[in-house]
């Protein structure tokens, strides 16, 4: 007991608006989303014009066709990746989980905290800009070394990463306060998940950290001259698949949290919600070697250990299909759905926020079988840096994440304007080009990967394409047609939003202020799952530094510019 | 916590398949043999001239089997075109000279990651007569799609082609 009385702090929830927003919350998720979309409005054009650099029937086509950036592949890949997946991701994320977290706790985030953040992550966003663009950075996305880009490519990289980090602790603060307040109460289960996202986050990014602030930035800054490439590829996956999770989990929030309401009905199972969660973050980390199973310089029995698993980190997937499965039957059988599976197409069919998840799910099915065929070792041999590969993650990345964001942002955006969204029809259409130009884009290159056509590769002019993987890439071109249509309804409805949107907006988020009451606490024990997690990371990682690391000659292989085949010497 | 009943049907479900894949896996290692990269030794890139790799190409083994040295760079595999005849087995020993390349036969399963200080290894059978790329599937800078090999498998139907 404690014998001097604090002054009793006040518990007084906040309270926001039931439609519309605080001036404090639009201004910081404000920033966020529209830097989001900013950042998303490079990635996403350059998407296409690379299916047509890809098409030898279009390179023969048009053999004089460049525009600047986007007809300079590696370039314009660079940007894509960068862009798309690093930089809209996160500044999504972020704000999002802002918003949820206070929406859902009532409490304020850390304002200062927070504009840091922001700034740290957009002074990021304008150095990359810069390296890219000024064809200074063509390292694409994964940065291998000993591949060396100018050295605000790697800042900015640090800025963003650091950025996020800051973000994260403002949203741990957040929880920590809430839970003082409300001791034995369950988080509601939004807060859960963005808190294993956080927590997930944090772990991961030390490897990249370590890659970037030991190797890289050193190097690009002329102080470090040798590096060893194994070692930077171990220490990148270490981060790389704790990513995709990272960017997965805002995607099942809304899935898990609003989407059941949004078609009209309540979540099956909040307990095994929070369950799936966990293993998300216990065993998104100990997975990151199914990226390294061409690599020469890790052992088989490491990359065993990874593929076991990775079939383990399924499984939360399986959980989320059924969950959330159950949860829109149940929506759809409320409406008058009959027979075993009426409820699959008595859906709200005209909401875009709800079409668009549900658009993500279908591709969500394909990117979840083909990366359960990705992870088994011994077929990947097959499929390693083909086609395939990218085919998978438009699924995964390009469909389920992107289309749930996308929907997100169909009622997010307009919340921010205080004006309803400016048109659902051609959002619907966007949803649905989405889908299509998705699924034409995936089974091309997909089926191209399968003949032998390699991913990042800018093989239009390719001397040693088959005529199978010839055909198919050309018809992934297609499908990168459609997307372009796509994408240019989505920026068009945004703008068409934030300018010209006249009808006022009259939706509520569906935001939960407690957990389900029947959930276990035990579940929200952080230190327990932090101490396996790390122990998981120990058993999995340790290994493959140990046999990566070269004890006897130290680091030996020089660093290069991409343009030149020479290496760069003191 | 409350599991309900056709929830845990589907857990079971789901456990059991992936139990079987991993058996599957486990299978395709052990019985069929299946080989993935492993360690098999570390070189200095900067001075390949002191290696095995000092002169790469071809070397028979006799009894059908033939060794490969082949060193990848920016932006051509050394030597660039290697010729077997139909039924023989090539252990090619790989490696790269400044940064990381790729290596992936056509229709044989080999893919390698070559990285600069690792040596990597396979070994193809080749059965079938005919021109097999290597392709380079890593991106190594701007002549990146121009990097490949060729492999040609000398037998009965193409012993007339080639001079």
């Amino acid at each position: 007991m404690q014998a001097v009385q604090l002054p009793q702090r006040s518990s007084a929830p906040m309270v926001f608006p039931r439609v519309g927003m605080l001036t404090s919350e639009r201004w910081l998720i404000g920033v966020h989303i529209i830097s989001a979309l900013f950042a998303l409005s490079f990635g996403i054009l350059m998407g296409p014009f690379q299916t047509f650099r890809r098409a030898p029937a279009f390179v023969h086509a048009f053999p004089e066709w460049q525009i600047p950036v986007f007809s300079y592949y590696y370039q314009a890949l660079t940007m894509h990746g960068v862009m798309n997946a690093l930089f809209f991701t996160t500044f999504f994320i972020v704000g999002f989980s802002y918003f949820v977290t206070q929406r859902s706790l009532q409490r304020p985030i850390n304002q200062t905290m927070g504009w840091i953040a922001f700034g740290l992550m957009f002074l990021g966003l304008g150095l990359i800009l810069y390296a890219i663009s000024t064809n200074q950075a063509n390292v694409l996305y994964t940065f291998y070394s000993p591949m060396l880009a100018h050295a605000t490519f790697y800042i900015g990289l640090v800025l963003l990463a650091v950025g996020s980090w800051v973000a994260g602790a403002a949203i741990f603060m957040t929880y920590l306060a809430w839970k003082k307040e409300h001791p034995g109460e369950r988080v509601p289960l939004a807060v859960f998940a963005i808190i294993v996202n956080q927590i997930m986050w944090q772990i991961c990014t030390i490897g990249v950290a370590i890659e970037i602030l030991t190797l890289l930035l050193p190097a690009s800054l002329g102080f470090l001259f040798v590096t060893d490439v194994q070692v930077g590829r171990a220490l990148f996956w270490f981060f790389g698949h704790p990513l995709v999770y990272f960017w997965l989990i805002p995607a099942y929030v809304s899935w898990y949290t609003m989407l059941p309401t949004q078609a009209g009905g309540k979540l099956f199972s909040d307990s095994l919600g929070r369950v799936a969660f966990i293993m998300l973050l216990i065993f998104s980390l100990p997975v990151g070697v199914h990226h390294l199973y061409a690599d020469p310089g890790v052992s088989a029995v490491s990359k065993g250990i990874h593929t076991v698993l990775t079939f383990v980190v399924a499984i939360p997937s399986f959980m989320t299909a059924f969950n959330v499965g159950a949860s829109l039957e149940y929506a759809a059988r409320k409406r008058g759905a009959r027979g075993p599976l009426g409820w699959l197409f008595r859906q709200k069919w005209s909401d875009p926020v709800v079409v668009a998840q549900l658009g993500g799910m279908i591709l969500f099915i394909m990117g979840g079988f083909s990366g359960l065929i990705n992870a088994s070792l011994t077929l990947n041999i097959a499929l390693h840096n083909t086609a395939w590969i990218p085919a998978h993650f438009h699924m995964t990345l390009g469909g389920a994440v992107t289309l749930t964001y996308i929907g997100i942002t169909y009622w997010l955006l307009p919340m921010l304007r205080g004006r309803a969204l400016f048109s659902n029809k051609m959002a619907l259409a966007q949803v649905w080009t989405w889908v299509v130009g998705m699924l034409i884009f995936g089974h091309g290159m997909g089926t191209a990967g399968i003949a032998g056509a390699p991913r990042r590769t800018d093989v239009g002019m390719s001397p040693y394409l088959n005529e199978t993987a010839t055909f198919w890439l050309n018809s992934s071109a297609i499908g990168g047609f459609v997307l372009l249509i796509s994408s240019i309804l989505l920026y068009a409805n945004v703008v068409g939003t934030l300018a010209f949107s006249t009808k006022p907006y009259d939706y509520e988020p569906p935001i939960a202020h407690r957990g389900d009451p029947n959930s276990p606490l035990w579940l929200e024990r952080w230190g327990l799952w932090i101490g396996i997690t790390l122990f998981l990371i120990l058993i999995a990682w340790a290994p493959v530094f140990v046999e990566s690391l070269n004890f006897v000659d130290g680091f030996n292989a020089p660093f290069f510019n991409p343009a030149r085949p020479s290496p760069i010497t003191p | 916590m409350h599991i309900d009943e056709l929830e845990r049907y589907w857990l079971i479900a789901v456990s059991v398949t992936l139990g079987v894949f991993t058996a599957a896996l486990l299978a395709s290692v052990f019985i069929f043999g299946v080989r993935l990269p492993s360690p098999v030794g570390r070189i200095d890139p900067t001075d390949l001239a002191n290696t095995e790799f000092a002169e790469p190409g071809l070397r028979d083994m006799g009894n059908g089997q033939y060794t490969a040295h082949i060193v990848a760079q920016m932006w051509n595999f050394m030597p660039r075109e290697i010729r077997v005849p139909v039924g023989s087995e090539v252990l090619f020993n790989v490696t790269s000279r400044d940064i990381s390349h790729g290596f992936f036969i056509e229709a044989h399963n080999a893919n390698l990651m070559l990285l600069p200080g690792q040596i990597a290894q396979v070994r193809v059978k080749f059965d079938r007569p005919g021109e097999f790329h290597i392709i380079c599937h890593e991106y190594c800078g701007p002549g990146h799609q121009n990097m490949f090999g060729v492999i040609i498998v000398e037998g009965p139907a193409t012993a007339g082609l080639s001079e």
